[in-house]
């Protein structure tokens, strides 16, 4: 290790790497615009410059992105001068940024805007035009640019440069003239151009799909894994006062994703925006409560008279196919085992075949994000096709798990025979002919548990916000099925 | 100006000397073949330029074996080695590289040869400025004629000695000039500057080691391998060795290259090499070395035309360009002019250069335009101050800043009146002005 001074404090810090990792590492506080941790450092915002003296030479300002550590290093981040010359720069930045941080989607978590807080003159020194440029510009389906509040600090290209290492961006023009754009206007494509809004220290690259649809500090923040495939990202999942989730961000795991997820993950809302089905109804929304087949077909019904109808009828039928989602925690999944174990029967999971979208940075292509979790507990894969075919050989199956039905199929499940008797634990009911009784169940965004990823690494998922009042866990439904079932069971004997 | 000795531009005044067979005639590839042939080591060479105190013609005034001692040991270092030669002669006011390229292009390779010999580099660049056309062609040619005389290429002159030499042109942009801008740009990439270090000894060319050096310093090597490094340390002063071209232009009655030892007066080069400021009029400020020198007000022009005289008379010696304004013109509209320069043609990396040149350039032309304020003074100086020095990937800045701080420095007066009058004050002759009754006229 290279042992340096910061600010009068020793500080460990490893041979070679840069001197404002080897800062922010260790909790101090150094500004920067062009340096991003997972890219490769430029030096071109001038925003991290430092005091460092080294040996007998006077001391000097540097870039602390581009100075690497050297032993017995002498660094103050908070010198006069250090400060003098950052604020300078900050000036310069800010000299053609647009105000328009009432309107831009990236005020309460824009660098800039919270240096130019922290460090700015609350007058601009500059009387010119700012400069103008596009506003909105298009680049491509996820992605959109407003010129004028880039800063240049060319993070966007050296993202695709470095981590995709598919280059699509570049700097076009030549100094104050310079604006980002995509090779020959053509639009951005691939599966991870969401980054770029995360990447973006400023607002200049925003989601058109979260373009003025939230101000962040309204956002709660709740650290979470994302469910797209078995990779299990980290992420944080922002809810509108904590009621509507909003955004999926990457949130860095040195293990998974670092800082990056991809689009699929962070768009694959699913179910967790899913509205609520009309009043009175269950069928065409969100199912808060529970279903039962009734004279008109699926009607509302209290869940315990839900309950109450499949204890009935899985006593009347007894060794139900038991399913499981692949988005069932462990903890779900346990519980699953448990009441199969009850019923006599051994679970399986309903396995959809990989969807293509598998990459050599992040996503699996496996849409299961606890296959490694469902496997280790012994539960067997089935594919859609084959769990079909068992299904219409059974008498009766329970089906249990968040999107258990759409991942089985629903066209399928819905030519299944009446005679099959159905119960459902899932987020939404539909009109099936096979389906006597469905009770709802949380989404991943509203449940706590675990799921372990492609690597066999635990991941972490966390409620971001309550589900519907009469939606509780599904351990607890199933829990309370079988009490019912062991309870009039022993009625019975 | 007393008769001084020359060696620069002597070739040049011979018919045809752009020939292989003239340059030979007048001892063109002796100092080559002395090297290789007697045989000198590569150290040996490092050993001669640094003992005799060449310092880089391009600007910075680096001492020139002290930059090629830098280059790793080949034993250690199994890496390719480069040299580029810098021929991207940018700097507003300079063209004194064009005159050898033009006039003694084998001058130039001679020296190519010798240094690429020093650096044991098989590989030079020599970056041409992509205006400069002819120079271009001349140096091709001459590369052409040098391979076939088995001078450049495999075995040179039936020696172990391998060195090809590659031309490569710039497209117009200034930066190209600047030695890490000019080897992103020689990659085939924008030429946008590299923050150093590392510096382009350690990592230069497609990461490999690499010395760039100006066309004129090159240019003395084959002449301190020939007379030796004590000649070459007899001329000049004794931090400044050697002669340097002067390029002097501007209001001078006789503008040019000219040939002249380090340490005289710039009075001497004014008054006696350039025929005095023209129209019989008097001098009223003067760049020492191209535009990113500050400006300096006509009292300093007795100041000696060296690194260090011109340093302490707060400014740079550069590429010893001189510009020369005399007392009709308006400093602000002339720093106006310059300072649109180094807006155009900052690459925009870095905030303080992208956005202060333009900053700059926009004060300079309100207050040219009438709609100055008394503050915009501090307010230049305080940018200045805020964009250099060593606060940016490369100079750029720092050249836009200086000629900023010199201007207010020494002709804060003439902006707070031009401020105050909302116009250039008499006696200056607007270049607008003259330029609309040129036009008239025409």
């Amino acid at each position: 290790v290279t042992k340096i001074f910061v600010n009068g404090r020793e500080i460990e810090a490893d041979p070679k790497q840069p001197l404002i990792k080897a800062c922010h590492d260790h909790g101090i506080d150094v500004p920067m615009y062009c340096y991003h941790p997972g890219l490769t450092p430029v030096g071109s915002c001038r925003i991290c410059q430092v005091e460092v003296k080294q040996g007998d030479t006077p001391p000097r300002i540097v870039a602390a992105c581009r100075t690497p550590v050297a032993e017995g290093m002498l660094v103050d981040t908070e010198s006069a001068k250090a400060h003098e010359t950052r604020r300078e720069c900050l000036e310069f930045l800010l000299k053609n940024h647009p105000l328009d941080c009432p309107i831009c989607d990236k005020a309460g978590e824009c660098d800039l805007q919270d240096y130019a807080f922290a460090e700015g003159q609350a007058r601009g020194r500059s009387s010119e035009p700012r400069r103008k440029l596009e506003k909105r510009k298009s680049l491509g389906d996820v992605i959109v640019l407003d010129e004028e509040r880039c800063i240049l600090c060319s993070r966007c290209v050296r993202f695709f440069q470095d981590v995709t290492k598919r280059p699509q961006l570049t700097v076009e023009g030549l100094g104050s003239h310079s604006v980002i754009n995509t090779f020959m206007d053509r639009p951005l494509t691939g599966n991870y151009q969401g980054n770029l809004a995360d990447v973006c220290p400023v607002g200049a690259l925003t989601l058109k799909r979260f373009r003025f649809q939230a101000r962040v500090w309204n956002l709660t923040k709740t650290p979470s894994t994302c469910a797209e495939c078995s990779r299990g990202c980290a992420i944080t999942v922002e809810a509108l006062r904590g009621r509507t989730v909003q955004r999926f961000r990457p949130r860095y795991d040195a293990n998974v994703n670092r800082w990056w997820m991809c689009d699929a993950g962070r768009f694959a809302f699913g179910p967790v925006t899913l509205p609520r089905a009309p009043q009175g109804s269950a069928i065409g929304g969100r199912l808060a409560g529970a279903a039962v087949r009734g004279f008109d077909g699926i009607e509302l019904a209290p869940v315990d008279l839900a309950l109450d109808l499949a204890a009935d009828l899985l006593r009347a039928h007894p060794r139900p196919l038991v399913v499981a989602s692949p988005f069932a925690t462990c903890e779900e999944a346990r519980a699953i085992e448990a009441f199969a174990a009850l019923l006599g029967v051994a679970p399986c999971f309903v396995s959809p075949p990989p969807n293509g979208l598998a990459d050599d940075l992040l996503h699996t292509g496996d849409p299961c994000p606890n296959r490694r979790g469902l496997t280790e507990l012994g539960f067997e894969s089935l594919e859609p096709a084959a769990l079909i075919a068992r299904l219409q050989a059974a008498e009766s199956a329970v089906l249990a798990g968040e999107r258990v039905a759409e991942l089985a199929g629903v066209e399928a499940l819905a030519k299944l025979p009446r005679s099959l008797r159905l119960v459902l634990f899932d987020v939404q009911a539909r009109d099936l002919a096979a389906l006597d009784v469905e009770v709802g169940v949380p989404t991943h965004v509203e449940k706590t548990g675990h799921w372990i990823n492609v690597d066999g690494i635990w991941r972490d998922v966390r409620a971001a916000l309550a589900p519907p009042k009469e939606v509780r866990p599904l351990e607890d439904t199933l829990a309370e099925l079988a009490r019912r079932l062991a309870s009039e069971g022993a009625r019975a004997r | 100006v007393s008769a001084h000795p020359t060696y620069l531009l002597d070739r040049t005044r011979i018919q045809g000397a752009h020939t292989l067979e003239v340059y030979r005639e007048h001892g063109g590839y002796r100092a080559l073949e002395q090297v290789l042939k007697k045989p000198w080591t590569p150290e040996q060479v490092v050993q001669a330029v640094k003992d005799s105190g060449l310092r880089g013609r391009g600007g910075a005034g680096f001492p020139c074996g002290m930059k090629w001692s830098f280059m790793p040991d080949p034993k250690k270092d199994p890496r390719p080695r480069y040299l580029a030669v810098n021929a991207d002669e940018s700097e507003p006011g300079t063209c004194k590289d064009r005159v050898l390229m033009e006039k003694d292009p084998h001058g130039l390779i001679e020296g190519v040869l010798i240094a690429a010999y020093a650096l044991r580099a098989s590989t030079a660049y020599v970056y041409v400025r992509g205006e400069y056309r002819r120079p271009y062609q001349r140096v091709q040619a001459a590369v052409d004629e040098a391979r076939a005389a088995n001078l450049v290429g495999r075995n040179v002159l039936g020696t172990d000695f391998s060195c090809e030499i590659w031309l490569h042109k710039g497209a117009g942009a200034y930066i190209c000039g600047e030695e890490t801008g000019l080897m992103e740009s020689l990659e085939g990439k924008r030429g946008h500057p590299r923050p150093k270090p590392p510096f382009p000894a350690v990592s230069g060319l497609w990461r490999s080691p690499t010395t760039v050096n100006n066309v004129e310093t090159i240019f003395n090597v084959p002449f301190i391998v020939e007379r030796g490094a004590e000649w070459f340390r007899s001329i000049g002063t004794k931090a400044s060795t050697g002669n340097f071209l002067c390029g002097i232009s501007g209001h001078v009655a006789r503008p040019g290259v000219y040939e002249l030892p380090f340490g005289v007066s710039a009075r001497a080069i004014l008054e006696e090499v350039a025929g005095g400021v023209w129209k019989g009029r008097r001098l009223k400020a003067w760049y020492p070395g191209g535009s990113s020198s500050g400006l300096l007000p006509a009292a300093a022009i007795d100041t000696p035309m060296d690194h260090d005289s011109i340093k302490a008379a707060g400014s740079m010696f550069g590429t010893g360009a001189m510009i020369v304004l005399d007392e009709t013109v308006s400093v602000v509209e002339a720093s106006r002019v310059i300072s649109r320069f180094y807006d155009h043609e900052s690459c925009g990396q870095c905030s303080q250069c992208r956005e202060g040149t333009q900053w700059i350039d926009q004060i300079l032309h309100r207050i040219e335009n009438g709609r100055g304020v008394p503050e915009d003074v501090d307010l230049l100086e305080s940018l200045a101050r805020g964009m250099a020095p060593g606060k940016t990937i490369c100079a750029l800045a720092d050249a836009a800043a200086i000629p900023t701080l010199a201007l207010v420095k020494h002709f804060r007066a003439e902006l707070l009146e031009t401020i105050r009058l909302g116009r250039i004050p008499d006696g200056c002759v607007s270049l607008r002005a003259t330029r609309a009754l040129e036009e008239t006229h025409a």
